[in-house]
C-alpha cells in the first residue's frame, strides 16, 4: 500500500511523537509498504493562529501524489488529523491538550476573554470533525482514549506502540537515577531535582533538552546540586542505551502524560520506573511493587522510592524483568497488523 | 465571561421556570451567570452575552422579547411556534397593527387578511386552531445571534424559516429523582398522562383507546393529572364518546412532590401531542429519569426519542387504533415495560445528565460570545494569505477555500 504518515512539525523541536511517527514510516517500509512522512509546520499562538495553522491541513490534497494514488493516510496528532482522505486512519498520540485538560492550569494557553474561550471551543469542534471522519480511530493508551471519549464522545481502540529502536541491554545496577524526557514543565523534572535536594545520597542524570532547561539548571544551582545532577542534553542513541543500561532505575512522572515511551524504554533495559500517582498513561504499565514505584507527586516520596530501589537491588531487578515482559509484548508486527486491518 | 440570563424563574408556574431553576446552579458552577430581574430591559454592566429563554406564553416571556429587541443575543427557543406569544405582545396590548404586521411578515397578504379576520372576530383565533400554520417566530429568529434548541425538529424549522445563524442542540436536562413512595392509585397496570387536559394532549383519543383496553383488561387504570384547559369539558367528552369513566382517576394541578409520587406510581407514561409547538415535554423527561416506558405522538421532539424508550403513535386517521395497540402491548407485557424503562433510565443518564447539558450550554455560550471575532480573525488571516499570492474573491480557489472553511466550521 501507499501510505502517507502525517504529522505537524514544530521546527527545531523533536520529541516522542516525532520519533514515533518516523519509526512508523520505517516499520511500514520494512513490511513492503510505500510509506512516507508528510509534515506541515505548526505554530499554535497567538490568538486564533492555532485555528489558521490547523486549517492548512484542510487544504491539502493527499488523495494522490505525482499521479499515483495514496491508499491511506495515518495521522497521529492535532492538527494533522484534519487532513481529508477517504481512508483516513488516526493513531492518536494526543489532542491539543491546552484545549482540554490543561485548560485553566499553569500549562494552559487560553485566557478568560470571550475570544480565547471561543478559540478553545473551535479547537474542540475541529477535533470532532477531523477525528469523526476517521475510518478507524486508535489511541496510544487508555489515558488518551479516555480523554478523547470524555471530550468528544468518540471511542478509540487502544493500540500502544513500541519504543524506539535502541541497543537495549542491562549492564547491572549503577549508582544514578535516570530521567529521559523533553525538558518542559509538564514533564516535571523539577520534582526529580527537588527529590535530589531532599536526599543527599541521590545521583541523577537528566537526558533531553527543552525550554525548561534554564530554569531547571538554576534550580540545581539554587539547591547546590552541582556534581550530583548532570544534564546530559540530547544524547546519541548509543549513549542513551548505555545510560539506560547502567542506571539503577528511571524517573518518569509527567503530569497526566498521554502514553509515555519512557517506561517502555526503561523496561526494555530491565530497569524499574518511578512515577507519580497523577502521571496518566505511564500508570497503565508502571505498577507499584510490580514494575516500579508509584508515589505521590512530592519530592520526599520520589526520593524515598529512589533510595528504596537503589538499596533493594534484587527487588528492583525483579521489577525490571516484570516490566520487560510487558514491553516486549508490544511489537510493530502486532501494531501495524491492527492499524492496517 | 459574564452571561446575563433572561428567563422566568420560580415561583412563576411555568415549565421553563422549572427548567431554568434546575439548570442555573450547574451553569453558575461553570461560568459567571447573572439572572436578570423580571421586566428589566437591559443586561447588567460588563455582560459579554445575553441569553433569552423564550416560549409561547406572553405572560412569562413578553418582557424577555422586549429585552431581546433592545440587546440581541442567544435565544433558547423552547417552542418553535410563538403565535400565542406574538398575539399577547400585540393584540393583548391593543396593538392590532403589530399583529397584522407579524402575520404579513410570515404569510404575506393572505396572512394580513387572516389577521384582519381574527381582529374582527370573523374567524377563531389562529393561535388556538391553526398555530402550526403561522408560527410567527420570524421576529425572534431575526434578533437571535445564536439559537439553542432541544431538538432537530426545531432546528430544521428555524432553518426553513430563514434563520442562518449558529444553532446548538442541547438536550433537556434530567430532573433529579426524589426519594418518594409512590402514590396509592388503583390500576393494574396504571397508565398515566401528565399536563394540561385538553385536545392538543390528545385526551379524547386517549380516553377512547383506554376504554377499549379496559374492555379486555378491567383492572387497568388511567390517571389524568393536570388542570383542565378552559373550554375542555372532560365529562361531556366522556359522554360524547359513550364512555362511563370506569378506571379513570382524575387529579387536577398538583405540587411537585405529589407529581413525582403519581409519576412513580404509574406503570406507563403517555405523552401525546398534536399539534406540536416544537416543545420538549418536561414530564416525558421525568418519565425517562424514572425509567418508565413512554407512549408518545410521532411528532416534533417526541418523534426523536429513541425507539427503545418510546412507542410512537402517528397522528392520523388510525391514531386511536395504534394508540390502543400500544397501550395493550405495555399493559400486558411487563417484560417490555421493564426493557423500555431500563433503556429510558440509561438514556436519561447518558444524554440528559445535568452536568453534560450544562457543559453543552457553556460551550454554546463561549462560541456565541467570542465565535464571531474568532471567525473574523481566521477569515482575515486566510484571505490576506490568499490575496498575497493572487487569489481573488470569487475565484475558484477562493471558493474552494471558503468551502473548506465552512466544512471545518470556521466561517467561510
Amino acid at each position: 500500500m501507499r501510505i502517507a504518515v502525517v504529522r505537524p512539525q514544530v521546527p527545531f523541536a523533536r520529541g516522542g511523537a516525532e520519533i514515533f511517527s518516523d519509526a512508523l514510516v520505517e516499520e511500514l517500509q520494512a513490511r513492503g509498504h510505500e510509506a512516507d512522512s508528510v509534515t506541515v509546520p505548526f505554530k499554535w499562538y497567538p490568538g486564533a493562529r492555532v485555528l489558521t495553522q490547523a486549517f492548512l491541513w484542510r487544504l491539502l490534497d493527499l488523495t494522490e501524489a505525482d499521479g499515483k494514488r495514496i491508499d491511506m493516510v495515518v495521522a497521529t496528532k492535532f492538527p494533522s488529523y484534519l487532513v481529508r482522505h477517504p481512508e483516513k486512519r488516526v493513531w492518536l498520540v494526543h489532542q491539543f491538550r491546552q484545549a482540554y485538560e490543561l485548560d485553566r492550569t499553569d500549562l494552559g494557553q487560553f485566557g478568560e476573554s470571550p475570544e480565547d474561550r471561543a478559540i478553545r471551543r473551535q479547537v474542540q469542534q475541529l477535533d470532532r470533525i477531523g477525528l469523526g471522519e476517521a475510518t478507524r480511530l486508535f489511541a496510544t493508551s487508555q489515558n488518551v482514549a479516555g480523554r478523547l471519549e470524555r471530550a468528544t464522545g468518540l471511542v478509540a481502540e487502544v493500540l500502544p506502540h513500541p519504543a524506539q529502536e535502541l541497543s537495549y541491554r542491562n549492564d547491572g545496577s549503577g549508582d544514578f537515577l535516570l530521567s529521559v524526557n523533553r525538558l518542559d514543565r509538564a514533564k516535571r523534572i523539577d520534582l526529580l531535582l527537588e527529590a535530589a535536594a531532599a536526599e543527599p545520597s541521590l545521583r541523577v542524570v537528566v537526558a533531553g533538552d527543552g525550554p525548561d532547561r534554564p530554569r531547571l539548571e538554576q534550580l540545581v544551582r539554587d539547591h547546590g546540586l552541582d556534581g550530583r545532577v548532570r544534564f546530559a542534553g540530547r544524547v546519541p542513541a548509543d549513549e542513551l542505551a548505555t545510560l539506560y543500561a547502567t542506571c539503577f532505575a528511571t524517573y518518569y512522572a509527567p503530569i497526566d502524560e498521554d502514553f509515555g515511551l519512557g517506561p517502555y524504554e526503561s523496561f526494555l533495559s530491565g530497569k524499574p520506573v518511578i512515577t507519580a500517582t497523577d502521571a496518566g498513561g505511564p500508570l497503565e504499565v508502571v505498577r507499584d511493587g510490580t514494575t516500579g514505584r508509584v508515589v505521590p507527586p512530592v519530592a520526599s516520596a520520589v526520593a524515598s522510592a529512589a533510595v528504596w530501589l537503589r538499596e533493594h537491588s534484587s527487588e528492583a531487578a525483579a521489577f525490571g524483568r516484570a516490566g520487560n515482559a510487558i514491553a516486549i509484548s508490544v511489537t510493530w508486527d502486532r501494531a501495524i497488523g491492527r492499524l492496517l486491518s | 465571561m459574564k452571561v446575563a440570563l433572561f428567563s422566568p424563574m420560580p415561583p412563576e408556574r411555568s415549565g421553563i421556570a422549572d427548567y431554568s431553576a434546575l439548570l442555573l446552579p450547574a451553569l453558575q458552577a461553570r461560568c459567571e451567570v447573572a439572572v436578570v430581574k423580571r421586566a428589566a430591559r437591559k443586561p447588567p454592566r460588563g455582560t459579554d452575552l445575553c441569553v433569552y429563554h423564550i416560549g409561547n406564553n406572553p405572560e412569562a416571556h413578553g418582557w424577555i422579547v422586549e429585552a431581546l429587541r433592545r440587546t440581541p443575543g442567544v435565544v433558547v427557543l423552547h417552542d418553535f411556534v410563538l403565535h400565542h406569544l406574538v398575539a399577547g405582545l400585540t393584540i393583548g396590548r391593543r396593538d392590532g397593527h403589530g399583529y397584522l404586521d407579524a402575520m404579513e411578515r410570515e404569510g404575506g397578504v393572505v396572512g394580513r387578511l387572516l389577521g384582519h379576520a381574527v381582529l374582527d372576530k370573523r374567524i377563531p383565533p389562529l393561535w388556538e386552531n391553526r398555530p402550526e400554520d403561522f408560527h410567527l417566530a420570524g421576529e425572534v429568529l431575526g434578533l437571535a445571534t445564536g439559537l439553542i434548541v432541544h431538538s432537530r425538529y426545531v432546528e430544521d424549522r428555524a432553518h426553513a424559516a430563514g434563520y442562518d445563524g449558529p444553532v446548538w442542540t442541547v438536550p433537556h436536562p434530567a430532573f433529579p429523582v426524589p426519594d418518594l413512595q409512590p402514590a396509592d392509585v388503583a390500576g393494574e397496570p396504571l397508565l398515566a398522562t401528565f399536563g394540561n387536559v385538553n385536545t392538543s394532549k390528545r385526551i379524547p383519543q386517549l380516553l377512547e383507546a383506554f376504554a377499549r383496553v379496559r374492555r379486555r383488561n378491567e383492572a387497568s387504570g388511567l390517571l389524568l393529572v393536570g388542570a383542565t384547559s378552559p373550554g375542555f369539558d372532560l365529562d361531556r367528552r366522556l359522554q360524547r364518546l359513550g364512555l362511563d369513566g370506569a378506571g379513570l382517576v382524575r387529579e387536577g394541578y398538583v405540587d411537585e412532590r405529589r407529581l413525582w409520587q403519581l409519576m412513580i406510581a404509574a406503570d406507563v407514561h403517555v405523552s401525546l401531542r398534536s399539534p406540536t409547538m416544537g416543545e420538549t415535554s418536561g414530564t416525558a423527561i421525568r418519565a425517562l429519569s424514572l425509567g418508565k416506558p413512554l407512549i408518545v405522538s410521532d411528532v416534533g421532539w417526541f418523534a426523536e426519542l429513541p425507539d427503545d424508550v418510546a412507542l410512537k403513535v402517528p397522528v392520523d386517521e388510525q391514531e386511536v387504533e395504534t394508540l390502543t395497540a400500544a397501550l395493550e402491548l405495555l399493559a400486558t407485557r411487563p417484560d417490555v415495560r421493564d426493557a423500555m424503562g431500563s433503556a429510558a433510565r440509561s438514556l436519561a443518564e447518558r444524554e440528559h445528565d445535568l452536568g453534560r447539558v450544562a457543559d453543552l450550554y457553556v460551550a454554546a455560550f463561549e462560541l456565541a460570545a467570542g465565535g464571531g471575532a474568532v471567525s473574523d480573525s481566521v477569515l482575515r488571516e486566510v484571505s490576506e494569505a490568499g490575496a498575497g499570492i493572487g487569489i481573488t474573491a470569487g475565484s475558484a480557489e477562493a471558493q474552494e477555500i471558503a468551502a473548506r472553511l465552512a466544512e471545518a466550521d470556521l466561517g467561510g
